[in-house]
């Protein structure tokens, strides 16, 4: 399948986690990995399933690479009907009231757009035990087997 | 051919720059060089031990030497264990990303007082630096000048109940020093008016949430939604924590029971009184390196091959995610200006010196710390600097 993967990060730990992701699929997958800074709306038509993995920042912002795309959602208003996406949320726990709100806001607007997302969005908390790649591969093992 | 880049200082700028250098240019020679026997600097000594999920980047950094190839040479002082001209003659680039340790100092008549403690010191001390010095005597009315996002960590650990410190990696003696403090009003003072401070609201936000926390605003900032008028609201604990903005440091003196500040108000002239004083008004160089001779070295890289990054560069502000922006930057001009000298030793310059630790020593003893945590907390620090440089057990053998 051809798998577009795709980070929205502040510090760095979502591209590290996008180029794990990558480095997991590529054996029995067509992979690619981007920066939502770089990625216009509209490239998500290319792939089969889109995979993003998106911080937050501050309190429950977009992390700045995903800000440019978000930009371009909203000024555009793309028609994203077709493309489907499943999305994974790096947030801290330490900051409860707006957890995992930067990866819950790019679904949102995404599915505004009319795309379709795959699994459920689940959100890694760095104050916890868990590394985010055993919580991420597993998920998408799962979002694979039916997609 | 591969160009030999040495970067001083293992913390968030130089990691950043080394992963950016690596990301583009897998084959070169990158070592970064720490005068503490483990690395990551300010996220593992300045980062607050109960901001565990920002200390997250480790795990990055820490593929700069599992996976990209990165070399690290710890327990190395450059400008003492090795001077600064020998590191350059031996690289193609050297980069100082060496931070900015010292406190910058109040500037006003007292200063040095007993009582008056730089932030940089304390945090240093709370998190188990193995240069920190003891943990001082704060009193019941400590005074807090400066309101920037260390002056409000300091304030967030001095808050918090030994529950809300569960999951952090704060030290069984610095936990016992809080517990043992027996605060019992903290007062922030801060030049600037109060919607010009430099703290981020998400931090005062965090502040609020605080069981103890009763937070008091003296001049509060026009907008009712400022982030400090919505903790003060918020907030009802037993213990206050007074912020006082548009209040100028002036003068300290020693009395009875502590200490008395003398400061410049919209008012007029006013005293406080305060167990103790700690400033936390940023940070300066600690004068081992000649900063100003090398950033005006360091502006012209392609001849004198030398780079500055991160604080060190740019002065004490500016979290992780600049450093990761900055660092990025900084490789790629690094990679467009130097040439590689292959007839230059690089690392080769360390063999057989005696005393230098490398990675695989820090993953033993980031291990045993991480083995050794108390079921309240995600790490047991080694405090001393002997223990971070003791062999490690062969229990992993």
């Amino acid at each position: 399948m051809k798998i577009a993967i795709y980070y929205g990060t502040e510090t760095g730990n979502a591209e590290m986690l996008a180029e794990d992701i990558a480095t997991e699929l590529e054996d029995a997958h067509e992979t690619s990995v981007a920066d939502l800074a770089e990625t216009a709306p509209e490239a998500l038509k290319a792939a089969e399933l889109n995979v993003i993995v998106c911080s937050s920042y501050d309190d429950g912002d977009f992390p700045a690479s995903a800000k440019p795309f978000v930009e371009k959602l909203n000024a555009e208003s793309p028609d994203l009907s077709g493309v489907r996406f499943a999305i994974f949320g790096l947030g801290d726990s330490e900051y409860e009231a707006t957890y995992g709100f930067g990866s819950m806001k790019l679904a949102d607007l995404l599915v505004a757009r009319g795309a379709t997302t795959l699994g459920e969005r689940i959100v890694h908390d760095a104050a916890g035990d868990d590394l985010p790649e055993d919580l991420a591969l597993p998920w998408l093992a799962g979002i694979l087997e039916t997609a | 051919m591969s160009a030999k880049i040495a970067i001083v200082g293992g913390g968030p700028s130089g990691c950043y720059t080394a992963q950016a250098l690596l990301k583009r240019a897998p084959d070169l020679e990158v070592d970064v060089i720490d005068a503490l026997p483990v690395p990551y600097g300010l996220v593992r000594y300045g980062v607050a031990a109960d901001h565990q999920g920002t200390k997250g980047v480790a795990r990055q950094f820490a593929r700069l030497f599992t996976r990209q190839k990165a070399q690290f040479f710890g327990n190395l002082r450059v400008g003492e264990d090795i001077s600064l001209d020998e590191l350059r003659a031996a690289y193609d680039a050297v980069v100082l990303a060496t931070g900015l340790s010292a406190d910058r100092p109040l500037g006003i008549p007292g200063e040095d007082l007993p009582g008056v403690i730089g932030a940089g010191a304390l945090t240093r001390a709370l998190y188990e630096h193995p240069d920190a010095t003891d943990l001082p005597h704060l009193g019941a009315t400590p005074l807090v000048i400066g309101t920037g996002n260390v002056a409000i960590d300091v304030l967030r650990l001095l808050a918090k109940t030994p529950a809300e410190l569960h999951g952090s990696d704060l030290g069984a003696g610095p936990s016992d020093w809080l517990a043992a403090q027996g605060i019992e009003r903290i007062t922030v003072i801060g030049r600037s008016p109060a919607a010009a401070a430099r703290f981020s609201p998400v931090m005062v936000k965090e502040l609020g949430e605080l069981s103890r926390a009763d937070i008091q605003v003296r001049h509060p900032a026009p907008e009712a939604e400022d982030a400090l008028n919505l903790a003060a609201a918020a907030s009802s604990g037993p213990l206050p924590i007074e912020f006082r903005f548009e209040t100028r440091p002036l003068a300290l003196e020693a009395i009875e029971r502590g200490l008395r500040l003398t400061v410049e108000t919209p008012e007029g002239e006013e005293r406080i009184d305060a167990s103790s004083v700690i400033s936390a008004i940023g940070f300066t160089c600690d004068g081992r390196l000649d900063r100003a001779g090398l950033l005006a070295e360091a502006e012209d890289g392609t001849a004198s091959r030398l780079y500055a990054a991160g604080w060190f560069r740019g002065g004490p502000t500016g979290a992780i995610p600049q450093c990761r922006e900055e660092g990025q930057a900084l490789a790629a001009r690094i990679l467009e200006e130097i040439t590689p000298d292959p007839a230059r030793p690089g690392r080769t310059l360390f063999a057989g010196r005696e005393g230098i630790v490398d990675f695989d020593h820090w993953q033993q003893i980031d291990a045993q710390e991480l083995a050794a945590a108390p079921d309240d907390r995600c790490r047991r620090k080694f405090a001393r600097r002997e223990d971070l440089l003791r062999p490690a057990l062969p229990q992993d053998a």
